[in-house]
């Protein structure tokens, strides 16, 4: 079977517990967890969910489930009982992992089916020697789900192959190569496409070292220059709404260590890019463009000296974007249409969900669902957006998702959730809603019901109580629409509402 | 004085907590983030507070984290730094 690329573990470590596994001890957790997972019967096409993240039994566990050819599914360990209940209808997991951080609570929470393995129990060494993951699953299978935030409350779940990940990973090494990956820092979530398969794999896999601190912890920020000199990193990967507080709170690194720095997933405006630049001590901090579906990082601005501007992303790394009219047509150098990617890396499709991917993926192209242009260059520039989704520091969320959640409620008559403009976040999400009773009660009631149902990163910040939603002829709800009738007028009082005051 | 600031810091905390958490029920020594108070990225907007009412200088001072991460820190650091 022919290879993409030489996969090979680097040592990790974690900077705020001091937590550090050389390369060979990396191959003796994976080894024995591989083995534990034989034991108890995982087979090739298993799925598991990893409830987990951002240390280093995360990452023995993933390449564990990769060595006995099965699926592994990294969530956010902060779902509710209702959201857990649909992952596992929809993912038919056989084993669940958890930590010992919350894994009593997820645990408890977890629907029958899947068996829970605790990752950090201690387990019997075991005499196993390889643990790429290309020696023992077949390219084409299945290796990784990530969820992003689905409409109507139907989680959407990314399936990538071992083959497209293998993709996304050789072109990062042939247009970034190596050498200022040496040494690289995540502070994003590993549940997410961007923090896992770029700033995480795409370096450990080839044998950089990684270095994995919780997400968006208040006290690694604060101490960020320190982190990069303590531990001479050379890269790491970030958002925007990281650098707002970051920026603000941080010193600038002194040891000089630092040569490349991304940011993405969010849009990085001209002033902030230059002020990372002179926080970080290096012209190389590129703005990245990418999906889950394309294995996050497709394009960014590596070549060449550049001026950061709004919505300047740069050329293709590994992929063929192509710009394209409304009637599918392609747009000429320099106008805006819809951007498709094609490339090897690209998922495999939406978990069970054929229809959808049929939609996505046509002749081979993905979809973004974003509004750019190229250039005469070929660069990619983005312009907005097409699809509806909230952008929250990087966290996309489905206002349909939230609308779902809502709706089931019994005080509830209509709800339409919307993208807020926030200053941390870039945006937040606002929430109308008409009720049955327009009283305090209700809203604590509602707010109640929506809370046991989204995790908290997607629940409504600003809430405003109204006669009726807008709708067309058709009855479809213009966001917009509601966005701008509700911007004129103050939100509701949430906190002397739910504490009673 | 410190009362008086700390009635400052508590109405500013107010308008940018989680909604359903009752501030009272936060010990003055305990996390604001661990507790559930605010979130992470919030800080920014308590740093914003503090350089805005009490002209602390962020980029001119060491920041510990603890510094930033509960009423008291928040107290000692505008103690110790307003100008």
């Amino acid at each position: 079977m022919k290879r993409h690329v030489l996969l090979t573990v680097g040592p990790l470590t974690e900077p705020l517990t001091g937590r550090h596994w050389d390369a060979p001890a990396v191959t003796r957790e994976v080894a024995a967890r591989a083995a534990r997972y034989r034991r108890r019967g995982l087979r090739p096409g298993d799925r598991v969910l990893v409830h987990f993240g951002n240390r280093l039994e995360f990452f023995a566990e993933l390449l564990a489930v990769w060595r006995a050819g099965a699926v592994a599914v990294p969530v956010d360990g902060t779902l509710t009982r209702v959201e857990l209940e649909r992952l596992v209808e929809t993912v038919a997991p056989r084993f669940s992992v958890v930590d010992d951080a919350g894994g009593g609570a997820i645990a408890r929470a977890l629907p029958p089916g899947p068996t829970v393995v605790d990752a950090t129990e201690p387990h019997a060494p075991a005499d196993v020697h390889a643990l790429l993951p290309e020696d023992v699953a077949r390219p084409e299978g299945d290796a990784l789900v990530l969820f992003t935030s689905g409409s109507s409350g139907v989680p959407k779940g990314v399936v990538h192959t071992h083959a497209s990940l293998a993709a996304r990973w050789s072109a990062l090494r042939r247009e970034l190569g190596l050498a200022a990956y040496a040494r690289a820092l995540c502070l994003l979530p590993t549940h997410f496409g961007h923090g896992l398969i770029c700033n995480s794999l795409f370096p450990w896999l080839a044998g950089q070292a990684l270095f994995i601190t919780p997400p968006f912890r208040p006290d690694l920020l604060l101490r960020l220059g320190a982190i990069v000199d303590e531990h001479r990193i050379t890269f790491l990967s970030s958002v925007p709404a990281m650098w707002r507080l970051a920026l603000r709170v941080a010193r600038p690194p002194r040891g000089g260590t630092l040569r490349r720095v991304h940011c993405g997933s969010a849009p990085l405006p001209a002033t902030l890019w230059e002020s990372v630049r002179g926080w970080a001590g290096t012209p190389e901090v590129f703005n990245t463009y990418g999906l889950t579906e394309t294995g996050s990082w497709v394009a960014g601005t590596s070549a060449g000296p550049f001026t950061p501007a709004d919505g300047l992303i740069g050329p293709p790394w590994g992929a063929i974007l192509h710009v394209r009219r409304a009637d599918a047509s392609p747009c000429a150098a320099g106008e805006v249409g819809e951007v498709w990617v094609e490339s090897p890396a690209l998922m495999r499709g939406y978990l069970g969900q054929d229809e959808l991917t049929r939609r996505a993926i046509q002749n081979g192209r993905f979809a973004t669902g974003d509004l750019g242009l190229l250039d005469e260059r070929g660069w990619l520039h983005l312009r907005g957006r097409e699809r509806d989704e909230i952008n929250k520091g990087g966290l996309k969320i489905s206002p349909a998702e939230v609308d779902a959640a809502a709706e089931g409620c019994r005080r509830v008559t209509d709800v339409c959730a919307f993208a807020v403009d926030d200053p941390l976040y870039g945006q937040n999400v606002g929430l109308a809603v008409t009720l049955t009773e327009r009283d305090d009660a209700a809203v604590r009631e509602v707010h109640g019901w929506i809370r046991e149902r989204l995790a908290e990163g997607k629940l409504p910040a600003r809430w405003w109580v109204v006669d009726a939603i807008p709708r067309s002829e058709r009855g479809k709800v213009s966001r917009e629409a509601v966005r701008e009738a509700c911007a004129g007028r103050p939100p509701l009082d949430l906190t002397r509402i739910l504490q009673g005051r | 004085m410190r009362q008086r600031h700390r009635e400052h810091v508590l109405e500013f905390l107010r308008t940018i907590q989680k909604p359903d958490r009752p501030l009272e029920t936060v010990a003055e020594t305990d996390s604001l983030v661990e507790s559930g108070l605010i979130d992470s990225l919030a800080l920014l907007e308590i740093v914003t507070f503090l350089e805005e009412h009490y002209r602390i200088d962020f980029a001119g001072i060491g920041l510990e984290p603890e510094q930033l991460t509960s009423v008291s820190g928040i107290l000692d650091l505008i103690a110790r730094e307003s100008r």
